[in-house]
C-alpha cells in the first residue's frame, strides 16, 4: 500500500518537473515563431518598396533625397540580424516610408492612379501587419521573461538552456504610442 | 476586463447547472422514479441536436445564412485585414465568408480555431473604413479565441435539456397525473416543484441569453486586446447602431453568432436578448480609450 502512495507521489512529481520544462521550452519557440513573423513581414514590406518608389518617381521626379532616403533605410533593414539592429533600421525605414507618402500627398494625379492606390492599400496592411508582429513578439517575450524569472519555472530556465529575450524596441516613439499607421 | 468577463460566464454556467439539478430535483420531488427515467433521455435528445450542430457549425452556418466562402484573390484587401489582426491574435487563418446583404453586420463560427469561419455582410464592407473594419474582425476572431462556439453549445444543450424535460413533465401532470400518490409527501414541496418545473424554461432562456451578452462584451475587449486600438471597434459599432436596417435572415436560431443582433431589439426584452445594448458597448470602449 505504501509503496503505491510513494510512487504515484515520484510519479506526480516527475510529471509537475516535465510540465515546468515543456512550459519553457513552448515559451521558447513562442519566441522564435514570433520573431520569424516579424521578419516575414519585413521582407514583405521590403519587397513593395521599388515598387512604390518606381510609382511615385513616374509623377514626382524632382524628389530624389526622399527616394534616396528610403532606398538606403531599406538596405539598413534587409542587412541587419541582431533584434536590437532590425528594430533600428525598421524605425528608420517607417520614418522614410511617411516621407515618401507625405511627398505623394502633393501630387493629386499620382494619388488617383490605380497602381498607387493598391500599393499604398498593400503598404497600409504590411504596415499593420508589422505592427502587430512586434506587438505579438513582445507579448511571447514578456511570457518567456516571467516565466524564466518566477518561481518555479526559473529552477528549470538554466537546465532547459532558456534565458531571458530582448524586446523589440523601435526608436520612433510614435510608433510605440500607436500601432496603427494610417495613409 | 477580460478576466471579469470569464468570471461571469462560469458563474452563470454554474447557475445553469444549479438550475439543471433544480429541475430534475423537483421532477424527483412530484414523480417519484418515473420522472428520473426523462431526464436522461432529454438530455440525450438535447445533446444529439446541439452537439451535431456544433460539430459541423462551419458547414451548418454557412447554409443557415447563405454565405459564401471566398478566396484571397476575391477580396485582398479583406484578406490582408483578416491577416493582420491574425498576426496579433497567433490564431491559425479562418476561413471567410460573404453574405449578400445590404445590412452591415459580421460573425464567427467553428467548432475550434482550426476550424473557425468568420463572415462579413457585403454591406459591411461596404460602410466600414480600414480601422472600423479591423476592429469587427477583431470582434469576430476574439469569438473564435474564446471558444464561443462551444460556450453556446455547452448552454444551448443544458437550456434545451430542461425546456424538454419541463414539457414532458408538464404534459405528464394533465394526463394521469403523478405516480406514488399515497406517499406523504409534503404538499408545499409538491406545489413549489410545479412551479420550478413551469418556470425553469424561462429561467434557463434567461440564464442562456446572459451568458451570450457576456461572451459578447468579452469578446470586445478581446479584441482590443489584439489590435491595441478601442477606437476602430468602437466607431465600427457606432456605424452599427446608426444603421437601423438589419440582415433579410432573421432566425433566431443564429440570432447570437452575429455582432450586431438581426432581431429587433426593441421587441424583446432586456433579459432575453443575445447582446448587449449597443450603446453601452460603445461606452465600454470609450471608457478603454480614455485609459490609453
Amino acid at each position: 500500500m505504501e509503496i503505491i502512495v510513494i510512487l504515484g507521489v515520484i510519479a506526480l512529481i516527475v510529471l509537475f518537473l516535465i510540465a515546468q520544462y515543456n512550459r519553457l521550452i513552448r515559451l521558447n519557440i513562442g519566441v522564435d515563431e514570433a520573431y520569424a513573423q516579424i521578419e516575414v513581414q519585413l521582407k514583405r514590406r521590403a519587397d513593395l518598396i521599388p515598387n512604390l518608389v518606381e510609382s511615385v518617381k513616374g509623377y514626382a521626379k524632382h524628389e530624389q533625397s526622399t527616394f534616396d532616403a528610403v532606398v538606403s533605410a531599406r538596405a539598413k533593414a534587409t542587412s541587419a540580424s541582431s533584434v536590437a539592429d532590425v528594430a533600428a533600421a525598421d524605425g528608420m525605414l517607417t520614418q522614410a516610408l511617411r516621407g515618401l507618402l507625405a511627398v505623394a500627398e502633393a501630387y493629386p494625379d499620382l494619388k488617383a492612379s490605380a497602381n498607387f492606390i493598391s500599393l499604398q492599400e498593400e503598404l497600409a496592411t504590411t504596415e499593420n501587419k508589422v505592427a502587430f508582429s512586434r506587438q505579438f513578439y513582445n507579448d511571447n517575450v514578456r511570457s518567456l521573461n516571467t516565466a524564466v524569472k518566477t518561481v518555479p519555472t526559473n529552477f528549470f530556465a538554466g537546465f532547459a538552456k532558456v534565458a531571458e529575450r530582448e524586446f523589440y524596441e523601435v526608436e520612433d516613439p510614435q510608433d510605440r504610442k500607436a500601432p496603427q499607421v494610417t495613409f | 476586463m477580460q478576466a471579469a468577463n470569464r468570471r461571469k460566464t462560469v458563474a452563470l454556467l454554474v447557475g445553469m447547472a444549479i438550475l439543471m439539478w433544480c429541475v430534475v430535483y423537483a421532477a424527483l420531488a412530484y414523480f417519484g422514479g418515473s420522472g428520473a427515467g426523462i431526464v436522461p433521455i432529454a438530455v440525450g435528445i438535447s445533446l444529439i441536436t446541439v452537439w451535431g450542430s456544433y460539430y459541423g457549425s462551419d458547414k451548418l452556418v454557412l447554409t443557415m445564412t447563405g454565405a459564401k466562402l471566398i478566396q484571397e484573390s476575391d477580396n485582398p484587401k479583406l484578406f490582408g485585414l483578416i491577416q493582420e489582426v491574425i498576426i496579433a491574435s497567433g490564431l491559425p487563418m479562418p476561413k471567410v465568408a460573404i453574405v449578400i446583404d445590404d445590412a452591415p453586420n459580421a460573425f464567427a463560427t467553428g467548432r475550434d480555431p482550426e476550424h473557425a469561419l468568420i463572415a462579413f455582410t457585403t454591406g459591411i464592407l461596404e460602410v466600414m473604413d480600414r480601422d472600423q473594419l479591423q476592429g469587427v474582425i477583431a470582434h469576430e476572431l476574439a469569438h473564435v479565441a474564446n471558444r464561443d462556439t462551444l460556450v453556446s453549445a455547452v448552454a444551448a444543450t443544458t437550456a434545451g435539456a430542461i425546456a424538454i424535460i419541463s414539457d414532458l413533465l408538464t404534459r405528464m401532470m394533465f394526463f394521469g397525473g403523478r405516480r406514488g400518490r399515497d406517499s406523504n409527501a409534503n404538499p408545499l414541496a409538491l406545489i413549489a416543484s410545479l412551479i420550478i418545473l413551469i418556470l425553469a424554461p424561462l429561467a434557463a432562456m434567461m440564464l442562456r441569453s446572459a451568458i451570450s451578452r457576456k461572451r459578447e462584451s468579452l469578446a470586445d475587449a478581446t479584441a482590443v486586446a489584439f489590435t491595441r486600438n478601442p477606437a476602430g471597434l468602437r466607431s465600427a459599432l457606432e456605424v452599427l447602431e446608426r444603421d437601423s436596417t438589419v440582415v433579410q435572415q432573421r432566425s433566431t436560431a443564429v440570432a447570437h453568432i452575429w455582432i450586431e443582433s438581426p432581431l429587433d431589439a426593441k421587441s424583446v426584452s432586456k433579459l432575453f436578448s443575445t447582446h448587449p445594448p449597443i450603446a453601452e458597448r460603445i461606452a465600454v470602449l470609450r471608457a478603454m480609450e480614455s485609459l490609453n
